[in-house]
């Protein structure tokens, strides 16, 4: 009875253990049929990513940033006038070339009675053998835009195209907003739709390639890459703190701001000298294609190519110090780009007299035309050297020099040589009113042909703040300073090409990783004329307000530019 | 003027109204790149024991689940303060794969 007591114990105590046992393999196999199944669908959307990732190849990303910017130019002066032979002129009407001036029918009397204040200057010895002769008394004005709002678009693309090889590209559209013509009057480089400045001014909702690049790395496992296409030749160091981004392009911004077509061939140096992110490049591009899709039939223009090429070394980049060299060499520079302008109606008024009476009756009609440069004007050298360093406590400071000389050839277009102005001459054509009348005719002769030297220095700091940072920045230019910057994208033009000083005082409040408002103000004072143009000679602002010296394009003195930007990456 | 002096306002008062919402927010990434060469490479350098991990190892979201599951372990290897691993994190969220990257040749 006991045994049978402890066997029918140890039966019920057996049974729940052996029918657990039983569930428990159940369970078992029951999970895994389930993930055998989840696992299969895990693998199929898996093949599903793999195929897509595969066949997806380009990786986009990009920035929409939309800006309000309020413009206050003061003393815009328009001088009318140009760079005049008086010796040439002087001799000549000695001569008797012009008539007798006792003859009122003559074309110097009519001359001297068209201009007399200029004639008694001129009599008086008042002028210079070659000197500006002034058409009539400057005009100044103050400009205001209240409000001027533009939207700038940037889509970049990256793809592996294999190990050692990828591609790199960024299309990018800068409009202002209600104008999509892709052209603007002509009034300064900023108002130029040309190939090298597309992305950094408004040019309408078209959407241009800014950049189209390949890399191709450790070439035959050396520390050689070569690189190749539409360069990333905007937005360098230190201009990317302003920026609120990382380095935004290879060569120094301060020199080069400037879309190029070209080639790099880099050297690894650091990988020697054990100094971190130490590169040696060489760069060229073409700026300018003499033969190829030009407006002459039979090539009756002869112009050269304009070749670029020089080095760029980043001699540190540790990611707290960043030292950089830069030597550019602009060889066979021309009077100009080729590029789209809407033609400005007072051109034809000192150039075009006849055309001028025609457009009179069209007076908000600009007509949209191709230019190409005339002539080649000389060389140019640009030379710098930046220093930036990000300290622990998140200052970033830097200084950039930089140096410009220009080489002239002793040629002239229609608006002037490499920092020098067309001589004009006086020449006989018939007048309406009958008879000879002389008028100043341009002439392939500039008014300089000195080399000049420009300098520029720039400076910055950009400090935590609370929500974000606060940054300083100023540059000075001097009289030549003659750098490639025109495709920065400040609107009144680039801050860095100018020719007197420029400040800047910004707020960046950092909304999260992707999105920041940008709050601040740029003050510009121009000294000289023609920022950011090698072509025409700078001349001071105050005389052509004073009237002693011409400028056919506005001469600005003062500029306040105050601006808020939204920029959102995604 | 007025508009842009509403505008200027407006904007000034919508960043303060932001707020940060990032795990890998506070770090100072300058810090966190000096120790993660000093602390983090021996165990996750090439052929190391933790495997090769550099920031474009891994996109920011990644980076964050990362220190959420690994964070404490990390710190106990390394043997460095908690403000310390949040400096690596931030460095390394700052540098991921998905980041902003230097816009260069080569």
């Amino acid at each position: 009875m006991r045994k049978l007591l402890i066997l029918l114990i140890a039966a019920l105590l057996a049974v729940p253990s052996v029918a657990m046992a039983a569930e428990s393999v159940d369970e078992l196999q029951r999970k895994i049929q389930e993930m055998t199944l989840e696992l299969n669908e895990l693998s199929k959307r898996v093949d599903k990513t793999e195929r897509h990732t595969a066949l997806d190849r380009i990786s986009w990303y990009g920035d929409l940033r939309v800006k309000a910017d309020t413009l206050h130019y003061k003393d815009v002066t328009r001088s009318q006038g140009v760079f005049f032979d008086f010796a040439d002129f002087g001799a000549r009407a000695m001569g008797g070339e012009f008539g007798d001036p006792g003859d009122p029918a003559s074309p110097i009397a009519k001359f001297v009675t068209a201009f007399p204040q200029q004639a008694n200057t001129f009599f008086t010895g008042g002028y210079a053998p070659q000197d500006f002769f002034i058409i009539a008394a400057p005009e100044k004005s103050d400009i205001n835009n209240d409000i001027l709002y533009t939207t700038r678009l940037r889509l970049g693309m990256k793809a592996k195209v294999w190990e050692n090889v990828n591609f790199s590209g960024r299309l990018s559209m800068y409009k202002n907003w209600g104008d999509s013509t892709g052209s603007k009057v002509f009034d300064s480089w900023n108002s130029f739709t040309m190939d090298g400045t597309n992305g950094g001014n408004t040019t309408g909702d078209w959407v241009r390639v800014e950049r189209a690049y390949f890399d191709w790395k450790d070439i035959g496992g050396s520390n050689f890459y070569l690189s190749i296409g539409r360069r990333p030749s905007t937005y360098g160091p230190p201009s990317q703190y302003r920026e609120n981004e990382m380095r935004g392009g290879t060569p120094s911004g301060h020199l080069v701001h400037f879309n190029f077509d070209g080639i790099t061939i880099g050297y690894k140096l650091g990988k020697h000298t054990g100094v971190e992110g130490q590169v040696v490049r060489f760069c060229y591009g073409q700026g300018f294609e003499s033969e190829w899709g030009n407006g002459e039939l039979f090539n009756e223009i002869d112009t050269d190519d304009v070749h670029l090429g020089g080095f760029n070394i980043d001699a540190i980049n540790d990611g707290t110090n960043f030292l950089q060299f830069t030597l550019f060499r602009a060889e066979d520079v021309t009077d100009g780009f080729k590029g789209v302008i809407a033609f400005p109606s007072q051109f034809a008024q000192q150039l075009a007299p006849t055309m001028w009476q025609d457009l009179q009756n069209f007076p908000n009609f600009n007509f949209v035309t191709r230019v190409q440069p005339s002539t080649n004007i000389g060389d140019i050298m640009l030379g710098g050297v930046g220093f930036t360093r990000e300290e622990m406590n998140g200052v970033n400071w830097f200084a950039s020099l930089g140096w410009t000389r220009t080489d002239p050839n002793g040629k002239a277009g229609m608006f002037g040589g490499l920092l020098s102005d067309p001589v004009y001459q006086a020449a006989l054509v018939p007048d309406p009113a009958g008879g000879e009348m002389i008028m100043p005719m341009v002439t392939a002769t500039p008014s300089s042909n000195d080399e000049e030297d420009g300098y520029s220095v720039y400076v910055g700091v950009q400090v935590p703040a609370p929500l974000g940072k606060f940054g300083l920045e100023y540059n000075y230019g001097s009289r030549y300073w003659t750098p490639f910057t025109q495709a920065q994208d400040d609107v009144v033009g680039s801050k860095l090409a100018t020719r007197g000083h420029a400040g800047e005082a910004y707020y960046i409040f950092d909304i999260n990783p992707n999105m920041f408002i940008k709050v601040g103000a740029i003050y510009y004072d121009y000294k000289y004329t023609g920022s950011g143009s090698p072509v025409g000679a700078p001349v001071k602002i105050e005389d052509v307000q004073d009237g002693t010296a011409a400028s056919i394009l506005p001469a600005v003195d003062e500029v306040w530019d105050g601006y808020a930007s939204l920029t959102v990456k995604f | 003027m007025k508009r842009m002096t509403g505008i200027i306002l407006t904007l000034i008062l919508l960043a303060l109204c932001t707020s940060f919402a990032l795990a890998a927010e506070g770090g100072n990434p300058k810090k966190g790149k000096y120790l993660y060469k000093k602390n983090c490479k021996s165990c996750h350098a090439a052929g190391a024991e933790g495997g090769e991990l550099t920031p474009l190892s891994k996109t920011q979201a990644q980076w964050d689940r990362f220190f959420e599951k690994k964070g404490q372990a990390c710190q106990g290897h390394a043997k460095i303060s908690e403000k310390d691993v949040k400096d690596v994190q931030q460095f390394l969220f700052d540098h991921a794969a998905d980041s902003d990257q230097p816009e260069t040749c080569g």
